[in-house]
């Protein structure tokens, strides 16, 4: 009893602290029910379940809100539907901030008063989270994160090896046996941060080798899983080991990978955390390859590439991040059938995964649900290559293409890049 | 009083009474929402936090801009329509007992015009909110309270443009004075929000290089 309580009060106490600006105006009488938002959200096309709709998650939450900062809320809960916080209600919160939603922020695009419906949810997961309700597998994922920074003698001799392995094959695609991925290289231009896995380290190194770039790469993985809790003080501190090894190194920049939310946090999120703009320019994997295409220091032959290719717009980079035309400027160089999903850029769905929901197996289902629409979208372009610039989409889309026999490959664009590339004479 | 004093009473004092504490209770709205914390997009900018706004308040009233908005336009234009009445039906609450030369006959007409149209989208959006199972779910009291009132208040300016006798005039004008005591705590004071949201939507999208759109496909 004593614990419930204490969950109770924790979530209460959350609920106050994230009463900020946005909170406030969106959890306010802004939103009028009208119902814009309704179709505007992946869930509520594939399932048709009104209780899922952008409005039902968010006035969940906002009622909440309301009891305690609207006057007519406080007089009379009844008649503007607000209530009370309980253990009950923070249960079901769990499925609708954590399972329900990607925060994709695709329904305030499309709301007339854009309503920040994904600030209301988001709030709630932090709030979960206080109450120790957030689920526990993204908790260990952000933990594990800090986990490498306090055993890296470990993680690097393991890592080290593993990159000794990859750089063979650098070597053997590029036809160089100099060709290398740096290490510890102090003064180093850029310093990339990869995720966990070598398609994430591979075919960059192979663009950095060939175009002579001078980089180094990170001993740190870019995902920031904390940002998916709502845990800002852990997501501050997983930002900071890679900003301390970019400072020791004094690189001038720090690349990130094919990440949605890695870009995110980093990009845009992170300068919040610290209170001012980081002390080096942070761009996505994205950005580079745009920037080596539009200055003629790639030679790419999109014949390498015939296969029909279509391109996933991730929330996190696109909507949430601004990165739209310098992917397709990119795809256009590296392929030759370019073709366009609908709808695309600001206005694209959600693939059904983000914001964590890949990485819990119990609602796979859901999530598989939830990528229904993007499915028919890759479907109607007749493309049989997509492309995935976020490690979560790309996952997503693998397992789509499995349960909705979409029959295409999935690949990051990275991966294009280095097939487009003009082997070496 | 007699009838004649309590018109006069209705039409000035009362209308001045309940604008005052309408304008007293919007500012403390205002003032509560500005003074809440806020950390501000503060990394180097992509694009244009003022493009971002102007596109992000263009988007409420340019049907092209919203997939929400192409993709039901019918919609958009009861919107449009809902929204014309509405402005023309609170310009009337001022223009017909201070400014009565301005509101010569076509100009009644006129407005009377949008105000009926205004007050058949209401209908037709308070029958949608009834019957749409999606739109039920998420309606409280005042959801359907704040429509039909605002469904008399269109009503009465309508008749009040149109036919104008004492008893449509003093109806109008006791029913404007209590809208005005309600609306700051109903759902109507959506646009009030709306200004500030607007902003926080713009600015966030104008440094991130998200807005001003570039019209991906519908």
């Amino acid at each position: 009893m004593s614990q419930q309580n204490d969950a109770l009060k924790a979530a209460l106490q959350e609920l106050d602290k994230r009463y900020n600006k946005t909170i406030g105006v969106a959890s306010s009488n802004l939103c009028t029910r009208c119902g814009w938002c309704v179709d505007q959200c992946h869930y509520y096309l594939a399932t048709k379940d009104p209780s899922i709709s952008p409005v039902a998650k968010a006035e969940r939450i906002r009622r909440v809100y309301k009891r305690h900062h609207d006057w007519m809320s406080r007089i009379f809960p009844f008649w503007t539907g607000a209530r009370e916080l309980t253990e009950a209600e923070l249960d079901e919160w769990v499925e609708i901030a954590f399972r329900n939603c990607t925060l994709c922020d695709r329904c305030m695009a499309n709301c007339p008063l854009a309503v920040d419906t994904a600030q209301i949810l988001g709030a709630a997961r932090g709030v979960l989270l206080a109450a120790g309700k957030a689920p526990e597998m993204l908790v260990q994922l952000a933990d594990a994160a800090l986990a490498r920074e306090e055993n890296l003698d470990f993680f690097k001799e393991f890592f080290l090896e593993q990159l000794k392995d990859l750089e063979v094959e650098i070597q053997d695609r590029l036809g160089d046996d100099k060709a290398s991925i740096p290490v510890e290289v102090e003064g180093a231009k850029f310093l990339y941060v990869p995720l966990s896995g070598a398609h994430t380290i591979t075919p960059p190194a192979t663009v950095f080798n060939a175009v002579g770039e001078s980089w180094t790469i990170s001993m740190f993985e870019a995902a920031n899983y904390a940002t998916y809790i709502g845990d800002t003080a852990k997501a501050k501190k997983i930002t900071q080991r890679i900003l301390t090894e970019a400072e020791r190194l004094h690189v001038e920049e720090i690349i990130l990978p094919e990440c949605g939310h890695a870009y995110a946090a980093m990009r845009w999120e992170a300068p919040k955390w610290f209170g001012g703009p980081l002390p080096f320019r942070v761009r996505s994997i994205l950005e580079v390859l745009d920037e080596y295409v539009r200055e003629g220091r790639l030679s790419l032959n999109p014949a390498n590439n015939p296969e029909p290719v279509t391109l996933h717009d991730s929330c996190n980079l696109g909507r949430k991040g601004g990165l739209f035309e310098e992917p397709r400027r990119v795809v256009r160089a590296a392929a030759e059938d370019f073709r366009e999903m609908t709808p695309n850029r600001e206005r694209a769905f959600c693939c059904g995964a983000g914001s964590g929901l890949v990485a819990m197996p119990e609602w796979e289902d859901m999530r598989l649900k939830a990528g229904g629409p993007k499915a028919d979208q890759v479907r109607a372009t007749g493309a049989s290559v997509v492309i995935a610039s976020c490690d979560n989409c790309r996952h997503q889309f693998t397992e789509l293409d499995e349960h909705y026999d979409l029959n295409v490959k999935v690949m990051g664009l990275t991966e294009l890049v280095v097939q487009a590339m003009v082997p070496a004479a | 009083m007699d009838a004649e004093k309590f018109l006069h009473f209705a039409e000035f004092d009362l209308q001045i009474i309940a604008l005052s504490v309408f304008a007293i209770l919007y500012a403390i709205k205002a003032w509560t929402i500005a003074r809440l914390p806020m950390t501000w997009e503060n990394a180097p900018a992509k694009g244009s936090p003022g493009a971002g706004v102007a596109a992000s308040y263009a988007a409420t009233v340019v049907p092209w801009m919203m997939s929400s908005s192409t993709q039901h336009w019918t919609r958009w234009l009861e919107f449009g329509l809902y929204h014309i009445g509405a402005g023309l039906a609170i310009l009337s609450t001022f223009t017909l007992p201070f400014t009565p030369d301005l509101m010569t006959k076509p100009v009644r007409i006129v407005f009377a015009i949008f105000v009926a149209l205004a007050l058949v989208v209401g209908a037709i959006r308070l029958r949608r909110r009834f019957a749409d199972p999606t739109l039920r779910i998420i309606s409280t009291p005042d959801d359907y309270f704040s429509l039909a009132a605002v469904e008399v208040f269109f009503f009465l300016t309508f008749m009040t443009l149109v036919v104008d006798t004492d008893g449509w005039r003093l109806a109008y004008f006791l029913v404007t004075a209590a809208f005005l005591f309600y609306v700051p705590f109903s759902k109507i004071s959506h646009y009030v929000y709306w200004f500030f949201a607007r902003v926080l939507m713009g600015v966030r999208y104008g440094r991130r290089g998200v807005e001003p759109r570039s019209g991906g496909t519908r």
